[in-house]
């Protein structure tokens, strides 16, 4: 049936009406409001120019180093600030850049590509993002102040330990550094839960963009293989600062234990910025290809099978630090096996390309770069997993060029391209052909001239890390070459960036879909609202946008879900995790203050422990705690998020309603990232106490076995309590709810007493002994959790008393559950391991 | 005949990780328990790769593949059988079995050839 004029145009006026609504209830506000924003768009590109101007300042030091090594005997610059600007330029490009500059990427597309409005923490986001700031300037200002660290990128103790670094530059790098990765698993956390739980109706895990399956992999190697660099971190500053001797052979401990905890992060990490890089390659390269990718569930298991066996890998950094043939052969075979879901993802772009009609458009040129320089990178590191090859170049420059094809082929190249691709979503332009095209091939001739010939400059025996070499070496031409590459590939580079500041004013407007793409995010507006989708689609397919052309109309017609804001809420729509069926109504926070006041603080509290002012941190660090008591107390029923009354939707209901909201995942997710931050310590434990050359157990345990029960009993009485009233609440009883949270809450209390009254009864000597160092650390971070469990339940004990928690609000003590559960669990393993172990079988190992 | 995995198993998400789940679990037993005895009670090198301990992580890597293979056999046999969404968990479930299965061989093989703390 053919439509008349007259309601044509009464479906613009309700379209414009459903707009002006959206906009009242989303708009980021301006002035210093802007420093409230929590919307995901606005977040995702603060992060991409952060990560920018990072990059450029990374790359800048990377220009300091090859005029360093341009020519032999240089004195361009003293060894110490050489070493200097060696260490921030590899910190700064992981760091600050690779790892922000993706995680901002996947903020801004992600919401878009699974068709939702915003990420399920938005308050969590500008946390994230406040954090990465703050900690990335704290590190660079410490080479602004000469003090900058300088042992590497990868701290390897004893070097970065106080007796041989005894500045404050380790202590930059292992605060600023933590304060960082914050900003990562805030990241990792919210996108897991996201892409889990609010995929648009009908898009089910297998319908999934395959962008969504590398973020998803992505984030969940962010959360389990970031928090061993974070205990180690937290480890070698705790020895820095109070001399706890986890490193130090003369103290029990073992300086390899660095090099363990620092590479069960590191070569993941490789992966965690190969992946993202990948999903580029792989929603791009169909789109030019003019067809679907060939294997989609074959990319899917590569993506799974890449996020576990990377885990696999890291002792091959290790190969000369003296461990046994046979577990290095197990390293290395493990080393090959990567190489299979790697070589798999590239024969499913191959076949697409083969099959397909590709279109040689400007992202397919980096596209193209990325297949031949990854691919060569992937095949310097095969020969590097065999062990007699990996001995031959360890610590050259052979390395130092590897590494270099896998990031920069692996991640750059293909950022390159999706930056190209992407730009006219942002900024509703073209980027320009011509200056594109020379940026492209000035980065990638430069590049190869750089590292290729790198490759040969290290087989020559020439090591990393060095400030300067003689020419009777016969590096010089090798080197001199390598510099006028690096500079070519920064003129590249320089033209890349004119060209994305010049097309804001003059490049040509974008079409609608300009590319011809089938994902959702072209489906909006460019530049896109702040809410994204006027109404959130259903989707059946893989490729929305090639089956409906007209999807992105019928969205801003608000012909599908939630095409309502007269209520006032940020709202979008809950799912299954495997189905995408919809279960609940998601209303999200808005802007706040609290992410910035609690970063602000979080900072203070890193640049108090830099400068030893210990009181001050202990304050700003309680009154961070604080903050967040207080964010969290912004949620659910209360007036400020979503307060009971009439305008609630009931089918499906509001998730705050419902038993199993997404803040019950992101509780999960995190406490995943704890888990494997405590198995890390778990590690670290056994690691000394089998291995260190010096380990001393003492005879008799330290800890006191009846306050270690008595604590345990008391947390264990308070989860059990705490289960039966769960149950009482899904069965929608909430009589003495308030009462008896708060009595869980004092049991939690008495847990901490007890464990208080072990600590002091232990008189532990953490500066003497790594086993008492060990002990103290794992007794606090145990009583941390129960501090946590206990206050959690005292909050919600309150919240029930003032009718923000019951039977028509259960979502909120579900949460904490998982928390208890989690204290519990931990609670008796430490137990074991610490005070049950050493007893059962001695100390004499 | 009695299916060797419910059909929902077979199709459930958790599929796309057990697999490697069950690989890493045993790749780190497999480190640790060499490291372990290593540092304890050490073989004499004379004994080359004929050793209890070689005997011991040889006997858990079949234990493995042999859990991985089953677990394999089973996706298969569910993936042939259902549509749609189960039919992609279990194919995909399988294939990752069958990787992780792989990888235990593949990284499991250096124990009939190796010493185990040279």
């Amino acid at each position: 049936m053919s439509e008349t004029p007259h309601s044509a145009s009464g479906d613009a006026r309700e379209a414009e009406r459903l707009h002006r609504e959206l906009a009242a209830v989303w708009a980021n506000p301006r002035g210093w409001r802007a420093l409230t924003v929590v919307n995901h768009s606005t977040l995702g590109l603060r992060f991409m120019a952060t990560g920018l101007v990072f990059f450029l300042l990374g790359g800048v030091l990377a220009m300091l180093v090859r005029a360093q090594l341009a020519l032999p005997d240089q004195a361009f610059m003293a060894p110490g600030i050489y070493h200097q600007v060696v260490t921030m330029h590899g910190t700064v490009m992981m760091f600050l850049f690779a790892i922000p500059m993706l995680e901002g990427l996947a903020i801004y597309l992600i919401p878009k590509m699974i068709g939702t409005r915003d990420l399920v923490c938005p308050r969590l986001t500008a946390f994230g993002y406040w954090c990465y700031l703050f900690g990335g300037i704290i590190l660079f200002s410490s080479l602004v102040l000469e003090m900058a660290p300088d042992s590497g990128w990868f701290m390897y103790t004893p070097l970065s330990s106080a007796e041989h670094s005894p500045g404050p530059g380790s202590d930059f790098w292992l605060l600023g550094i933590t304060f960082v990765e914050i900003s990562a698993l805030s990241a990792g956390v919210e996108l897991t839960v996201s892409i889990l739980r609010t995929r648009a109706p009908g898009m089910a895990l297998h319908r999934m963009p395959l962008f969504a399956w590398y973020i998803l992999a992505m984030a969940l190697m962010i959360v389990v293989g970031f928090p061993p660099l974070i205990l180690g971190s937290v480890l070698l500053e705790l020895e820095r600062a109070a001399g706890l001797p986890f490193f130090t052979v003369s103290g029990g401990g073992d300086p390899i234990l660095w090099q363990h905890l620092f590479w069960l992060f590191g070569h993941p990490e490789v992966y965690i910025i190969f992946l993202p890089a990948a999903g580029i390659v792989s929603t791009l390269l169909p789109v030019f290809a003019g067809r679907p990718i060939v294997g989609y569930g074959w990319v899917v298991a590569a993506i799974v099978i890449t996020g576990f066996i990377s885990f696999g890998l890291w002792v091959h950094h290790m190969f000369t630090v003296g461990i046994p043939q046979l577990a290095q052969a197990f390293f290395s075979a493990a080393s090959m096996l990567v190489a299979v879901p790697t070589a798999i993802q590239i024969f499913a772009w191959l076949a697409t390309l083969w099959l397909g009609r590709p279109r040689m458009a400007l992202p397919m040129l980096w596209i193209l770069g990325f297949l031949i320089i990854f691919v060569c990178g992937g095949l310097t590191g095969v020969m590097l997993a065999l062990v007699p090859f990996n001995w031959q170049v360890h610590d050259t420059h052979f390395v130092v060029a590897h590494l270099h094809y896998v990031l920069v082929g692996g991640m750059l190249f293909p950022l390159m391209a999706g930056l190209v691709y992407w730009l006219p979503l942002v900024s509703g332009r073209m980027p320009s052909e011509r200056l594109g095209r020379w940026g492209f091939w000035l980065t990638f001739l430069g590049f190869n001239l750089t590292f290729l010939i790198m490759h040969w400059t290290g087989l020559l025996g020439m090591p990393r890390r060095i400030y300067t070499y003689d020419t009777a070496m016969g590096w010089d031409l090798y080197n001199l070459v390598s510099s006028i590459g690096g500079f070519m590939m920064s003129a590249g580079i320089a033209m890349v960036l004119l060209d994305l500041a010049l097309h804001f004013r003059f490049g040509r407007p974008a079409p609608p879909n300009p590319w011809g793409a089938d994902t959702l995010e072209w489906s909006l507006a460019t530049p896109p609202p702040p809410y994204n989708f006027a109404s959130l689609p259903r989707v059946e397919t893989r490729h929305p946008l090639w089956e409906n052309p007209a999807l992105g109309d019928e969205i801003a017609r608000g012909e599908h879900a939630l095409a309502d804001a007269s209520h006032g809420r940020r709202e979008l729509l809950g799912g299954e995790a495997l189905t995408g069926r919809l279960r609940e109504v998601i209303h999200l926070p808005t802007n706040s203050w609290w992410p910035l006041a609690a970063a602000a603080c979080l900072a203070v509290v890193c640049v108090a422990l830099l400068v030893r002012l210990y009181p001050l941190a202990l304050v700003a660090f309680v009154v961070a705690a604080l903050m967040l008591l207080r964010w969290s107390w912004e949620n659910g029923a209360h007036p400020i998020a979503a307060a009971m009354g009439d305008d609630e939707p009931e089918a499906p209901p509001l998730h705050s309603r419902t038993h199993d909201g997404p803040g019950r995942w992101t509780m999960g997710v995190a406490l995943l990232a704890d888990g494997a931050f405590f198995l890390s310590l778990l590690f670290g434990w056994f690691y000394l106490w089998t291995v260190s050359p010096q380990w001393q157990m003492p005879e008799r345990s330290p800890l006191s076995l009846p306050l270690l029960v008595g604590a345990g009993a008391a947390f264990t009485l308070g989860a059990l309590w705490l289960e039966r009233r769960l149950r009482a609440l899904r069965a929608g009883e909430d009589d003495g709810l308030a009462t008896a949270l708060f009595a869980i809450a004092a049991l939690g209390g008495l847990h901490l007493l007890l464990g208080a009254a072990l600590l002091w009864r232990a008189e532990l000597a953490p500066t003497a002994s790594a086993h008492d160092a060990v002990l103290l650390v794992g007794l606090l971070y145990t009583l941390a959790h129960g501090l946590l469990a206990g206050v959690l339940a005292g909050l919600q004990g309150a919240r029930a008393a003032l009718g923000l928690v019951g039977a028509r609000l259960p979502f909120e003590p579900e949460v904490v559950a998982l928390l208890w559960r989690y204290q519990l669990g931990v609670y008796w393993i430490l137990a074991a391991a610490l005070g049950l172990l050493p007893r059962l079988i001695g100390g004499g190992v | 005949m009695r299916r060797p995995l419910p059909r929902l198993t077979a199709g459930h998400p958790l599929q796309l990780v057990l697999g490697l789940t069950i690989w890493s679990l045993w790749f780190v037993a497999l480190y640790g328990g060499l490291s372990v005895a290593c540092a304890v009670a050490p073989p004499a090198p004379t004994q080359g790769a004929m050793t209890g301990l070689n005997l011991w992580l040889g006997l858990l890597t079949l234990a493995t593949l042999g859990l991985l293979g089953w677990l394999a056999r089973a996706c298969l046999t569910a993936a042939w059988r259902e549509r749609g969404r189960t039919r992609f968990m279990a194919a995909l479930g399988a294939g990752l079995h069958l990787f992780s299965a792989a990888g235990v061989a593949f990284v499991g093989l250096p124990l009939v050839v190796l010493p185990p703390c040279l």
